[in-house]
């Protein structure tokens, strides 16, 4: 029947063996790469991998390895500009959700910038800050905030009723009691969920951005190994992009749960 | 004069259409008073009017002699649909106001220790108010995880403890079943008599109450004054004003729960306020002020 509930070991024991198909077809693929061309590196085998864990840690002419000069420039650029991204976005789309004329203020630019793809605004943030730092932050912090922004605005506007608001003036809050107290512990779960669903596309954009433009971090590394086709440096880094996005996933959702237990799943 | 709430010649009206006409009311501190009327005759805008979210275009409403511009601390209010904070427990809830009132977000970021301590206090508050509405198994359950009558009581709960001058209920037990509903009936019953109880030892009775519902049996049968008002008039009179306002009978939450002793009553509310046919002079049904000259008399002595 559709739907029928699984047991959770069993779920875990569905999860395990896909995770052990994946490698098993991988390498399985590997091994016939590697008898029809013993020198491919397409598709490396295991020890091929091996070999490309050695070259990112190993220090270079700077005493820095690859990993930690990539990880620290990439990594580095995402939470700086999430964090801008994110904390503006929740200062102007809760100050939207509960001024009409901040609202009103705010609602055609952010609506407007909202749809503009971040990697076709690329160009401009070149142009404005340059290709050090403060692009890769103003991109990820710009891309972030209006769309996060206009989510956080709409459901402050939606699931804070006005009853909830003209209730707690009656119970003797004040306006900063009201948006503290109601409006933002009301929202902070669904605030969670949109910072969680931000992450993505935050690094898809971060990425690009780092491919085309990038002289460090793990876009520009990608590029540089990929060209080379030294698909064993670029398969780690992307398990590495893959197992950070699912990290950071997990400890937002455990954040909302700690913090808003009364939300459910 | 002190009323716990006085109206004076309001009137509201959205463009032409004119929704209150000249209404005038005054209700004393104790009373439960119910308000009744047909769809459409205004007593929505009227509830907002008196909490403050909507005042009207003309006139004035005092709160204990207090004009009531916004929604403020005087006028506390029971929406039909509960209307609890999702994020807080039944205990938390019930004790929101409290933190609210008594304390500020300076209060409780620099001086953690104390806000902790006034925090115990509201909460052990909350929890006493909760075994008064039957609660005492529910107090750290979330509104989700409550039944429609549960949140009720919390809701109630959680404005009463506020103790506000007065107390509107907008059609609380609407959408709640019939046993519910009784319950919640007899919940303020009780609380009449803690007004009696208060009134006797010469203090000022605590909960002074003005409900708003469909059901004529509930009117008559919670409150101690029903208030009918209608657009239906003799004159013409365009908008809707008070056309009924009389006592109704008192009971105590252990008689039986007979509404044939209103029969009489019920029938001439009907008329008067829910006929459109039967256009009355107003003045012969607005009568509870002569008939308690005495409830006046101590009115006017209080102040």
């Amino acid at each position: 029947m559709i739907r029928q509930p699984v047991q959770l070991r069993t779920r875990i024991v569905i999860s395990a063996l896909s995770i052990l198909a994946m490698f098993v077809a991988y390498e399985a693929i590997a091994m016939r790469q590697s008898r029809i061309n013993p020198k491919q590196t397409v598709v490396p085998g295991i020890t091929s991998i091996w070999d490309g864990i050695q070259k990112m840690t190993t220090p270079n002419s700077r005493g820095e390895t690859w990993l930690v000069e990539d990880v620290k420039a990439t990594y580095g650029r995402l939470l700086l500009g999430l964090g801008l991204g994110i904390g503006l976005s929740i200062v102007i789309g809760v100050a939207m959700g509960a001024y009409p004329w901040v609202e009103a203020f705010f609602v055609p630019a952010v609506s407007f910038f909202a749809k503009i793809p971040p990697t076709a605004m690329l160009a401009v943030y070149f142009v404005l800050f340059g290709t050090k730092t403060e692009m890769f932050v103003a991109m990820v912090g710009l891309s972030v905030f209006f769309t996060l922004a206009q989510s956080i605005y709409q459901v402050a506007k939606k699931d804070v009723t006005d009853h909830s608001v003209f209730k707690a003036y009656s119970l003797g809050a004040t306006s900063l009691e009201v948006i503290y107290e109601v409006l933002w512990k009301q929202i902070l779960p669904r605030v969670i969920e949109s910072i969680r669903l931000q992450i993505g596309p935050a690094m898809v954009f971060l990425i690009a951005a780092e491919y085309v433009v990038g002289d460090v971090g793990i876009g520009y590394r990608i590029r540089i190994q990929s060209r080379i086709l030294n698909m064993n440096v670029v398969y780690i880094y992307l398990v590495m992009l893959g197992g950070s996005g699912l990290l950071m996933d997990w400890s937002l959702t455990q954040l909302r749960r700690k913090l808003c237990p009364w939300f459910g799943e | 004069m002190t009323y716990a709430l006085e109206i004076k010649n309001v009137s509201h009206w959205f463009g032409t259409n004119k929704v209150l006409n000249n209404l005038n009311l005054q209700i004393a501190h104790g009373q439960i008073v119910a308000v009744v009327g047909p769809s459409g005759c205004g007593k929505s805008t009227l509830l907002r009017a008196i909490f403050g979210t909507h005042p009207p275009k003309a006139g004035q409403i005092l709160a204990d002699n207090e004009p009531v511009t916004k929604p403020c601390r005087s006028v506390g209010i029971v929406y039909q649909h509960y209307t609890l904070y999702d994020f807080l427990t039944a205990q938390e809830n019930v004790a929101f106001g409290l933190k609210l009132d008594q304390t500020n977000l300076l209060f409780r970021l620099l001086q953690f220790p104390k806000w902790r301590e006034l925090q115990r206090q509201h909460l052990s508050q909350a929890t006493d108010f909760l075994n008064r509405v039957g609660l005492s198994h529910a107090v750290n359950n979330y509104p989700h995880e409550m039944s429609g009558g549960m949140c009720q009581r919390v809701a109630i709960a959680q404005a009463m403890i506020m103790k506000p001058k007065i107390l509107l209920l907008d059609e609380p037990f609407g959408a709640l079943d019939e046993s519910t509903r009784t319950d919640l009936q007899l919940l303020l019953l009780r609380f009449y008599q803690e007004n009696l109880e208060a009134k006797r030892a010469g203090q000022i009775a605590p909960y002074t109450i003005l409900i708003v519902t469909h059901e004529l049996n509930e009117a008559l049968y919670v409150s101690d004054r029903v208030i009918g008002l209608s657009q239906y008039h003799a004159d013409g009179t365009n908008g809707a004003t008070i056309v009924y306002d009389r006592p109704s009978p008192i009971f105590h939450p252990d008689d039986p729960r007979d509404f044939d002793i209103f029969l009489k009553q019920r029938e001439e509310l009907r008329k008067v306020v829910f006929d459109s046919e039967s256009k009355k002079r107003h003045e012969e049904f607005v009568t509870f002020w002569n008939e308690h000259a005495d409830l006046l008399a101590s009115t006017t002595t209080k102040a």
